[in-house]
């Protein structure tokens, strides 16, 4: 079993490193949006929200490249982690207090029609997420990277 | 690579490392600036930096409602709205009973850009209301390509735009700069969807009174 966990770390990084690159290329491309959906949440200052919706996608796409280069993978999951927590708190606020808001997770962002907004699979998908980055916190070892700890074999090295 | 020097393997991981977070910096800095306020931008005619850059009707009026528009000239829902509004709201404005002011927001994409530019442009003509009309009216799937800067340019015409310095504008984006302080202006009054009315400054029931001529009417009567 253990000779297996280095390919499940491979594929964790993949998919956390994947999906934050992505949606960070997504939001790069509008980033006057990216802002309106950080605003549409109503948790933060309106000027900190707009200066967030800047800096946002530039931290997903590092992050994301990180991942799947796969090197510095503990803080890159530990960036990746908590970024997931702070979505689903986002989504959860939007949801209780009835908001009708487009998550904004891939670009786009901003109010919708009411009635419109769908925040449960969105939640699922920030928690999928978020467990791939708890995991690769907690092994971060991996195929392919550029990691000490990367293939099982070397680990002693550190 | 696990037979290589633990120090070699290192130092190739902390290179990627820098050149990636270094990038990304290098990237990060110029888009934040970018994105603040330029007050050394040009403007167009009948503009007001003080009403958020938008371009200001009846800027003087005393005792009338104002409203403030923001719109995204690729939206397809403003379109709508400008279709059932319109006619109103430029009656406003010709009867002298609002101070309307127009936002032309670019969030949609660079064709929105181009055309906020070349509405700007036509401002500069004394034509902002008709050209407003014609893109409205000539409205295309967002950002297929269809507004260039040559296609605004000839746009102009069906609003009986015939000048070349409009022309010559449209194709110069002499507005570019413009346009961003708009859209930053528009951050900051926290628009976080188009078309957004605030009539006074408070935004109109969304639910109801966009797409309601009667209800429209009301709310602006109301003031």
């Amino acid at each position: 079993m253990k000779k297996y966990l280095p390919w499940v770390g491979l594929l964790a990084r993949l998919v956390l490193g994947g999906v934050l690159l992505a949606a960070g290329l997504l939001k790069y491309q509008h980033l006057d949006k990216s802002q309106m959906a950080v605003r549409a949440y109503e948790m933060l200052p309106i000027s900190l929200a707009n200066f967030l919706g800047i800096v946002l996608p530039f931290v997903e796409i590092a992050v994301g490249i990180l991942l799947v280069i796969g090197a510095a993978i503990r803080i890159s999951a530990l960036v990746g982690g908590v970024l997931m927590f702070a979505f689903m708190i986002g989504i959860s606020q939007a949801w209780a207090r009835g908001l009708s808001i487009d998550c904004g997770c891939f670009g786009g962002g901003g109010q919708v029609k009411p009635g419109t907004a769908n925040y449960l699979p969105e939640l699922l998908r920030d928690g999928g997420l978020g467990l791939l980055a708890i995991y690769l916190f907690r092994y971060p070892q991996s195929k392919f990277g550029l990691d000490r700890h990367t293939s099982d074999g070397d680990q002693n090295n550190g | 690579m696990a037979n290589q020097k633990p120090g070699k393997d290192n130092f190739t991981r902390n290179l990627v490392i820098a050149v990636v977070v270094g990038v990304v910096l290098i990237m990060l800095v110029p888009t934040v600036l970018s994105k603040k306020t330029n007050t050394s931008a040009k403007i167009p005619a009948s503009v007001s930096a003080e009403r958020g850059y938008g371009i200001v009707f009846n800027d003087n009026l005393k005792g009338v409602p104002v409203l403030d528009i923001y719109e995204d000239f690729q939206c397809p829902i403003c379109a709508q709205f400008e279709k059932l509004q319109g006619d109103y709201i430029e009656s406003l404005i010709t009867a002298k009973k609002a101070t309307v002011v127009y936002h032309t927001l670019s969030f949609l994409g660079p064709e929105s850009v181009n055309a906020a530019n070349a509405a700007a442009c036509s401002a500069d003509q004394g034509k902002f209301l008709q050209y407003h009309r014609a893109l409205y009216a000539n409205q295309p799937q967002e950002n297929s390509g269809a507004w260039s800067n040559d296609v605004l340019g000839i746009l102009g015409q069906a609003a009986g735009i015939t000048s070349k310095q409009f022309t010559s504008c449209v194709n110069d984006m002499a507005y570019q700069g413009w346009v961003n302080n708009v859209a930053a202006a528009g951050a900051k009054a926290n628009v976080n969807s188009t078309p957004t009315v605030f009539i006074n400054g408070k935004e109109i029931d969304r639910k109801t009174e966009y797409f309601d001529a009667a209800k429209f009417k009301a709310a602006v009567e109301r003031g």
